[in-house]
């Protein structure tokens, strides 16, 4: 009797747990996607003369609230969806989108003219209505992750259905470039109001050359052509985002053909992409610049300019570069890079290497045997920082810097960082999602440094309060490039590199990566 | 029966509360979330205005009781990175996952059985040493690792299988595979030892000194006899899938409750990983009553209380 009950247990489990996979995987099979046959591993083939595009990236989108959420590869994603009121081209020049055409009426109101005739994914007429509806949400609701960086505008006035006035706090030069950006995609207030945040959440709908088809959470997300789409008529069928966090298995995808382009590889992996038949690399700047912050503290050795002009000159840029990014990066000695508003391009692509003279300016300074100090850094946040931070400790041991370098995981380095609590130097990078010059400057303000790295220069704090209102673009350049070369020469912070961004390319595309690290669709084209 | 589970259900509540105690506690202790949100060039005020707006400025212990009862009430709080509550999110990611761990355990159940009862009846033979060597190498290889080779080898290499995501039965394969290893060379351990320990009884040897064919005494004698223990650790194995699927659904960018967990822990979105945790230790729970049961079930030797 037990026997049998036994066996009985066992067909019973294996024809349930049988019955399960098939149930499972019968429902994970769409109707709207017909399953490659088995072995296929080439979903990007054009099927049935369609055009695919399919793109992997470490990971899913956030969410479709564009204004709950901080995130580029999210933002690569939605600018196929939502559209700005103006648009950033390749060379990051401002172009009309749903904005026709603006002007200042004076220092803080702009006032924009609106395209006519666009049309949301769901039909919905775009008017002035959802410019005020979208700007004004981010500009006020504070538990917004882009209240920040909206919070300057005071109102969005209709003046008729397609002519609105934003009027801002302050004078706001910077404007058309938040325009341009995370947070900026227009939203249909109609649907909105009507159906829910809970429904746009589910069934987003923009006026973008893209409409949603499909998403599956950290799986895929599928965008199909928006036929009505007022532009150029989208190049592609429908594109694919996939989500690959692994960066072996991404890389795996793009070699066999299962994906056209393949985000972050890698530059270990580098070499094998390019070397692979049916693909090849892309390396594009990012806005990403890799720097020491030091400590000017009473008391520090960095206190001292000849031994930060010391550090700055013991360490060689370009062979961090070159040994560890397999050359992905600018040496540079301006968080200002080309193609943000106000660049010193005098500070960019060059380094200041002279292993000789740093000795001589310790010896100067009054350390002729050396000295030592304390270096923070991460491990694992940024593409190589350990090694990195390994080589530059190295660097400085050969001028007789004996630097003690500490490794932190992102979220206690976080916690050292807010609390202020780094000792002589750390390492850290910083982005510039503003395309503009003021905010490569937001932490040297005497007020912002305190505590930080102490550095205050009152010609500085000058300069940069007059910049971030002043009106007159030319005038303004000039501010913030003699602001670059004060900060190269007393060296509160000390720039490494610009950071590259690595992609693996199918051939049979082209494709250019942009600075924004955007992914427009369209800008992406079959050969 | 009927109050025996009565009784293990009852005894569910005290362990699912003070795992929501430890896992509110290590999730608070391991950083800080709105800093993770932000962007790096956030200022202070920007910072401070969130967390007053998420509630985190509140002390731990009013956190905790807040957490407490909305989770009593079925309510897991609201995910800070999809903006939405946690709970259903995850077990949206429960198919997935089951459809993973299911195929795993049967690769397992099918690779173990027979080589159990041959490595068990050939004991000390070559095929033995073979099986078991290959069983200590199965349970040695890290899912990460077996996982990459065999993209590389299967996908890369002959393009026979495909890479990674979740979309036809051909997709399940090398998952599968991956996460089943370690679990078959387990089992496959687990049922030799068994299968000699009940090869050596009286019974067995009595059955042979009645003559009768050695399969029929294996098969028929040995072996349902040596599945008790097994069908209740196949049950137990539960803890081991889910442990399998955090790496395993990683790799192959399965869109399971594993890569979920991951990324929730990655980005600080505390709401998730305590859902998550929670859900994994229900299902522990539940799988280890379940084996209770079934080992009753099988051998009534065995008392209710």
């Amino acid at each position: 009797m037990k026997k049998r009950i036994a066996g009985l247990g066992l067909a019973v489990i294996l024809a349930l747990s049988s019955a399960l996979v098939g149930c499972s995987s019968q429902s994970s099979s769409t109707p709207s996607q017909p399953s490659a046959p088995a072995g296929s591993t080439n979903p990007s083939a054009e099927n049935n003369g369609e055009k695919v595009l399919t793109i992997a990236s470490g990971n899913d989108i956030v969410s479709f609230d564009i204004h709950d959420h901080n995130n580029t590869s999210t933002e690569a994603v939605h600018v196929n969806m939502f559209d700005y009121l103006v648009r950033k081209d390749a060379q990051q020049k401002v172009q009309p989108l749903l904005a026709t055409e603006w002007e200042t009426v004076d220092d803080t109101t702009w006032r924009f003219k609106l395209r006519e005739g666009v049309t949301f994914h769901n039909g919905d007429e775009f008017t002035a209505e959802d410019v005020k509806f979208t700007l004004e949400r981010v500009a006020t609701d504070n538990k917004l992750l882009e209240y920040g960086n909206y919070k300057q505008i005071k109102e969005v006035k209709i003046i008729d259905p397609h002519t609105i006035e934003i009027i801002t706090f302050e004078p706001e030069p910077v404007l058309l470039n938040r325009l341009s950006r995370l947070g900026s995609g227009i939203l249909p207030s109609k649907y909105i109001k009507e159906q829910g945040w809970e429904e746009f959440l589910k069934n987003p709908v923009g006026t973008g050359p893209y409409k949603l088809k499909e998403w599956k959470r950290d799986d895929r997300l599928v965008l199909e052509k928006n036929d009505a789409y007022f532009g150029e008529k989208p190049k592609w069928d429908k594109v694919v985002f996939r989500s690959i966090p692994e960066d072996a298995t991404r890389v795996a995808e793009l070699l066999t053909g299962g994906v056209d382009i393949a985000v972050n590889i890698p530059p270990s992996d580098l070499k094998r992409v390019k070397d692979n038949n049916g693909t090849d690399t892309k390396q594009g700047p990012t806005q990403r610049v890799m720097q020491l912050t030091l400590r000017l503290t009473p008391g520090t050795v960095t206190e001292n300019p000849k031994v930060r002009e010391a550090i700055d000159l013991a360490i060689d840029k370009k062979a961090i570069v070159d040994n560890i990014l397999s050359g992905g990066g600018v040496p540079t000695r301006t968080r200002v890079t080309p193609g943000n508003f106000g660049t010193n391009l005098d500070l960019y692509g060059n380094t200041l290497y002279d292993p000789e003279k740093a000795k001589q300016l310790l010896a100067e300074a009054g350390y002729p045997n050396g000295l030592e100090l304390n270096m923070s850094a991460t491990s694992g946040r940024y593409l190589k920082d350990k090694e990195t931070a390994e080589l530059m400790q190295a660097m400085l041991a050969e001028v007789g810097i004996n630097a003690k370098l500490e490794f932190l995981e992102w979220s206690k380095f976080n916690d050292r960082y807010k609390a202020k609590t780094f000792n002589e130097i750390f390492m850290i990078a910083y982005g510039n999602s503003m395309f503009d010059g003021s905010l490569a400057f937001d932490r040297l303000t005497t007020e912002r440094a305190k505590g930080e790295s102490d550095y205050s220069n009152p010609e500085l704090d000058k300069l940069l309060s007059d910049a971030g209102q002043n009106m007159n673009a030319e005038e303004r350049e000039k501010q913030y490039k003699r602001a670059q070369e004060i900060i190269a020469e007393e060296r509160p912070h000390i720039y490494l590199f610009q950071m590259n961004a690595n992609y693996g390319v199918s051939d049979r595309i082209s494709f250019e990566p942009r600075l924004d690290e955007m992914l427009f669709a369209d800008e992406i084209t079959l050969k | 029966m009927r109050q025996y589970l009565f009784k293990a259900i009852l005894q569910m509540i005290p362990v699912l509360f003070l795992i929501s105690l430890i896992v509110f506690v290590l999730v608070y202790m391991t950083g800080d979330p709105v800093s993770l949100m932000l962007s790096d060039t956030a200022t202070d005020e920007d910072r401070a205005i969130l967390i007053a707006a998420l509630g985190l400025d509140q002390p731990l212990h009013v956190q905790y009781f807040r957490y407490l009862s909305n989770l009593v009430q079925g309510d897991f709080g609201t995910s800070f990175r999809y903006n939405m509550p946690a709970l259903p999110i995850v077990l949206e990611r429960l198919p997935a996952t089951f459809e993973l761990a299911i195929a795993a355990m049967l690769f397992a159940t099918v690779i173990s059985i027979p080589l159990g009862i041959l490595s068990a009846t050939k004991r000390n033979s070559f095929l033995d040493i073979f099986v078991s060597g290959t069983s200590v190498l199965g349970k040695a290889m890290p899912p990460f690792w077996l996982g990459i080779m065999l993209i590389l080898l299967f996908s890369v290499a002959l393009k026979a299988l495909p890479v990674s995501g979740r979309e036809s039965w051909v997709h399940l394969i090398l998952p599968a595979f991956t996460l089943g290893t370690g679990i078959a060379a387990e089992m496959t351990r687990l049922i030799r030892s068994s299968m000699l320990e009940i090869l050596g009884q009286d019974y067995i040897r009595t059955a042979r000194s009645k003559g009768l064919i050695e399969s029929l005494i294996v098969y028929k004698h040995a072996f349902r006899n040596s599945l008790i223990p097994v069908v209740t650790i196949m049950a137990l194995q539960t803890s081991t899938l889910i442990g399998g699927t955090l790496i395993t659904e990683t790799i192959f960018s399965w869109p399971g409750m594993g890569q979920l967990i991951i990324q929730a822990v990655n980005n600080r979105d505390m709401a998730i990983v305590q859902a998550a945790v929670f859900v994994v230790a229900f299902l522990v729970i539940f799988s280890n009553m379940l084996a209770d049961i079934l080992y009753r079930v099988l051998d009534p030797r065995i008392k209710y209380n």
